[in-house]
């Protein structure tokens, strides 16, 4: 009994040393060394998404981080996440930034150490089109039938005004719900429901009514890390060159992004 | 359009049956011994098995696949496994607890004259076993067997979890782009490969039939 205790004693000690070890290093030397910036990210447009038959990644965020990347000397590898793991992906190093239009809430704020906000958001409500008008106020909301994606700033949205809603684990999901008429409407970013509901796009019979708050996007590092200096830097330097607004043209964001 | 989802549903569904075959590779053989530990006369070592085969067959093969992955960094700031690795070490051991229990009713359902037929006749345990006991258990379980790869293939939908880009992912990874059907779709894939292991199962049942 005493030799499986002292055994099992050893053992902890080796693994508490080990984790020692690991932590007390400067987060942008880890990622200097290690050559890549992994980046976590869901496919997300215009933020992060792919080309029709490419398999490159591309959207504002992408291109940005590639610019933070060649910035820092090392390559960047982007890994499509499942966003309910993002703040044990970072903390397990799985990857190194969450960088996908994440909106600054306190819950985000309390999992990992934030950059600046960099881009401005809101959270807006989508019907089917058809019926948009009697949806125009804050008021008339009550009734309907709401899906929104787990955890994310649109259900915050709806639990503060009292609405019940349907969780799904993506906002895409959530578009489904209504496309389908699962739920009678859904709450997700303004950014998204610009670009991928109305004329000419995938949902044509769906349209965005309220909006219920503004909110600010910024990009997400482990705790502590030395990473969030450095991505300040290196926006602040990219804005005054032109670099920024340049990328956000060329995704039609411009109008969101925040002035440094 | 249904040739380019189709491509990238194989692409998913090379994964998914990747998952498949190596998790056999290492369960099938791996639950034999952990059998033979739920059945030693030696008592610790019998109820340490047993305890472990509960924990696994007890809980989650979903959480077991997330703590297989995220629990050495978050518990001990240990680098990962990659995320193909971890969600093969979480099924191998899931699946040989599973299959431990059905090599265990098949060993146990075996008559004892058996054996004792066997020692009359002079031979070893090993070779009672493997002369013996080893064809008869394997007839017997082949419709267990037949019932839990059928579920595996279906199992390895749950990989998704740690971003293991299998079938079902591919297919979700549509609805995004406005396109429902492709999640639907995946049906397909796993109907056909069930169907042949169906098939399969049926072929072996017959040819085991020689001795009733």
């Amino acid at each position: 009994m005493k030799k499986i205790l002292a055994l099992a004693l050893c053992l902890m000690m080796a693994l508490s040393l080990a984790a020692c070890g690991e932590s007390s290093d400067s987060d942008l030397a880890y990622v200097k060394e290690k050559g890549t910036l992994v980046v976590g990210m869901t496919d997300f447009a215009p933020m992060d998404y792919k080309e029709e038959g490419s398999d490159e990644w591309i959207g504002f965020d992408a291109d940005m981080a590639r610019a933070f990347g060649e910035d820092l000397g090392v390559d960047v590898e982007f890994v499509e996440i499942n966003w309910d793991n993002k703040a044990m992906e970072l903390q397990t190093k799985a990857i190194d930034v969450v960088w996908n239009g994440m909106t600054l809430t306190e819950e985000v704020k309390s999992l990992m150490s934030c950059s600046e906000p960099y881009c401005l958001n809101g959270q807006v409500v989508v019907v089917a089109a058809d019926v948009a008008d009697q949806y125009q106020t804050t008021e008339s909301l009550s009734g309907l039938s709401f899906a929104a994606e787990n955890g994310s700033a649109g259900a915050e949205q709806l639990e503060a005004l009292g609405l019940d809603y349907i969780a799904v684990d993506t906002q895409a999901k959530a578009l489904m719900e209504v496309a389908s008429g699962a739920s009678d409407a859904c709450v997700i970013d303004l950014l998204m429901a610009g670009a991928m509901i109305g004329e000419g796009t995938s949902y044509p019979d769906l349209t965005y009514t309220v909006q219920l708050n503004s909110e600010e996007y910024g990009v997400g590092f482990r705790q502590e890390s030395d990473l969030v200096d450095a991505f300040n830097t290196f926006w602040k330097e990219a804005y005054d060159a032109g670099t920024v607004m340049e990328t956000a043209k060329v995704y039609g964001v411009q109008e969101s992004i925040i002035e440094k | 359009m249904l040739l380019d989802v189709t491509l990238s549903l194989l692409e998913g569904f090379g994964v998914t049956v990747q998952m498949f075959v190596l998790t056999l590779v290492f369960a099938l053989p791996l639950g034999l011994i952990i059998s033979f530990g739920s059945m030693s006369r030696f008592a610790p070592l019998r109820r340490l098995i047993q305890g472990f085969v509960w924990i696994v067959r007890g809980s989650p093969l979903m959480l077991q696949v997330l703590i297989i992955f995220y629990g050495p960094g978050l518990l001990f700031g240990l680098p990962l496994l990659p995320r193909f690795t971890a969600a093969l070490l979480a099924f191998v051991i899931n699946y040989a607890c599973y299959f431990s229990e059905i090599y265990r009713g098949g060993i146990q359902s075996v008559p004892r004259g058996q054996y004792e037929a066997g020692q009359v006749l002079g031979m070893t345990k090993p070779q009672i076993f493997f002369k013996i006991t080893l064809l008869q258990v394997i007839k017997r379980i082949i419709p267990p067997m037949g019932n839990e790869w059928i579920t595996l293939v279906k199992d390895t939908a749950l990989v998704r979890v740690i971003s293991v880009y299998e079938i079902i992912w591919m297919g979700e990874s549509y609805i995004k782009k406005g396109m429902i059907w492709p999640l639907f779709y995946t049906m397909v894939f796993y109907l056909a490969f069930n169907g042949i292991l169906t098939i399969f199962f049926g072929w072996l049942e017959k040819k085991m039939d020689y001795f009733k």
